[in-house]
């Protein structure tokens, strides 16, 4: 229902033409700045096109803590219980933590600089270059 | 003595020039000083360095001269030393033997250029992170550089509580409060940060023997040395300076936060951990541990996430209108990564 070009696409384009056109432009004190609002405009569209992966979070981490429910409140306890040992009962409870740790990393750094995600070995993380 | 006229963006200490040229010349006995040049230097979030160009008439520093200016900018980061304190700091590494800009007079009173400042040598060279990681024409010196920061730390090191010169600086209480404070920061915080948290914990429990405390620079790293080709001209940006364990530094150094493009040089991007380490022991009265260097290494990162998202507060928080550091806190998210790399090291990535 929304008009076209879709905003992934102008946001494409604004990108393309802010580094290929006017970032060449700036004298050069001022080209980091325009690469820093290409990483912004970048990140953005990476947030808007990616799945739902904060929900998919939480709901390993109510399977985790055997709870149904809403919010995110659940993070906050999850974040304490790591800070006071409470997962460490048993080795799998503790990989159990230890594999939601990695998911939620890796999905922020899908989105915020998957660059750095493949620079560490992690395969084609997807997304635009930064 | 009349002063140059300034480009526009240069004129907030530009307006204050009469009164630096006339401060320059009490502090360096001189009959008078003319300012030809005064320039904001690139960098610095935290602080603000002006390079001036000044033709003293007359004592100390006679005939012209390439100073820099550093003081306060408009919003700093919790922990940073004020510039008198930063000031003392960098006249005990210059008396040790540090390769640092020599530091010439510090200035406490507002009424010269509005807020306190210090005045040291320029010295010439490059400190951006990606040039020096990236230059080609530094690959056979990369080794030398390395073991040069080795030997240069090591000689910081050489400054030791108790100091009369540097009684502001607090005692070193630990890394068990250094791991307090970061707690503390996170429960102001409003998101959680697991990984954050996970990490503290294993901190917590990992916390090695006391070493004596020493001079620790907290900034040591790609990005805070200059170099000249490939001699290091001088260490740069003590603000964060205090007491602390001997390994903070070298973890802080090798944290891959600080590569600049080159993860594969563990030394700052520069070299392999070797020659860094080789030339540290050359000069230090210990071997290196690679044990405690691994928690320093785990905390340098816990560390640099805490500082970014501090910087990113000053957007969120502060209301401070810079994309730089609004973004900056995003990079906590790169230390979370290498802290599950460093802490999980069985868990392949084609598992995450």
């Amino acid at each position: 229902m929304r008009d076209l070009p879709a905003s992934r696409d102008l946001l494409a384009l604004a990108r393309g033409l802010l580094l290929d056109e006017l970032a060449p432009l700036l004298p050069p004190e001022r080209q980091r700045d325009a690469h820093l609002v290409a990483t912004a405009m970048a990140i953005a569209a990476r947030e808007a096109a990616a799945e739902d992966w904060p929900a998919a979070v939480l709901t390993h981490l109510r399977t985790f803590y055997g709870e149904c429910g809403e919010g995110t409140d659940i993070l906050a306890r999850f974040a304490a219980d790591l800070r006071n040992g409470a997962v460490e009962t048993s080795p799998s409870r503790a990989a159990a933590a230890r594999a939601i740790l990695w998911r939620l990393t890796v999905e922020k750094l899908r989105e915020g600089n998957p660059r750095f995600l493949a620079a560490n070995g992690f395969g084609n993380a997807g997304g635009q270059k930064t | 003595m009349a002063a140059t006229a300034l480009p526009q963006s240069e004129a907030g200490l530009g307006d204050r020039q009469r009164a630096l040229a006339d401060f320059l010349a009490t502090a360096s006995g001189a009959v008078g000083v003319e300012i030809t040049r005064l320039e904001l230097l690139p960098g610095g979030a935290i602080q603000e360095n002006w390079g001036i160009d000044a033709s003293f008439e007359g004592g100390r520093l006679v005939g012209p001269r390439r100073l820099v200016l550093r003081t306060d900018a408009a919003t700093g980061v919790p922990s940073s030393l004020g510039r008198a304190e930063e000031f003392a700091v960098l006249r005990a590494a210059f008396a040790a033997g540090v390769t640092v800009p020599e530091p010439l007079f510090a200035c406490a009173d507002g009424a010269v250029i509005g807020k306190p400042f210090f005045v040291m040598r320029r010295i010439g060279g490059n400190a951006a992170g990606m040039r020096i990681t990236l230059d080609p024409t530094l690959e056979a010196a990369r080794p030398a550089i390395a073991e040069r920061l080795g030997s240069e730390l090591a000689r910081i090191q050489t400054i030791r509580p108790p100091r009369d010169d540097l009684a502001f600086l607090p005692s070193y209480a630990g890394p068990a409060a250094q791991i307090g404070e970061c707690r503390a920061y996170l429960d102001r915080h409003p998101d959680p940060r697991p990984v954050l948290e996970w990490a503290l914990r294993w901190a917590e429990t990992h916390v090695p023997d006391p070493l004596p405390a020493v001079l620790c620079h907290r900034d040591y790293r790609t990005g805070n040395y200059m170099l000249q080709g490939a001699r290091l001209t001088g260490i740069l940006d003590w603000e964060f300076a205090g007491w602390g364990d001997p390994d903070e530094d070298i973890g802080w150094l090798c944290c891959k936060g600080w590569r600049f493009g080159r993860l594969d040089r563990e030394a700052g991007g520069i070299a392999g951990r070797a020659p860094f380490y080789r030339g540290y022991e050359s000069e230090a009265e210990r071997r290196v541990d690679p044990g405690r260097v691994k928690f320093w290494e785990v905390f340098a990162n816990i560390r640099w996430a805490v500082i970014a998202l501090q910087q990113s507060d000053r957007f969120l928080i502060g209301g401070a209108r810079s994309l730089s550091t609004a973004i900056t806190g995003r990079r906590a998210t790169e230390c979370e990564l290498e802290l599950l790399m460093l802490l999980d090291p069985e868990r392949s990535p084609a598992d995450a």
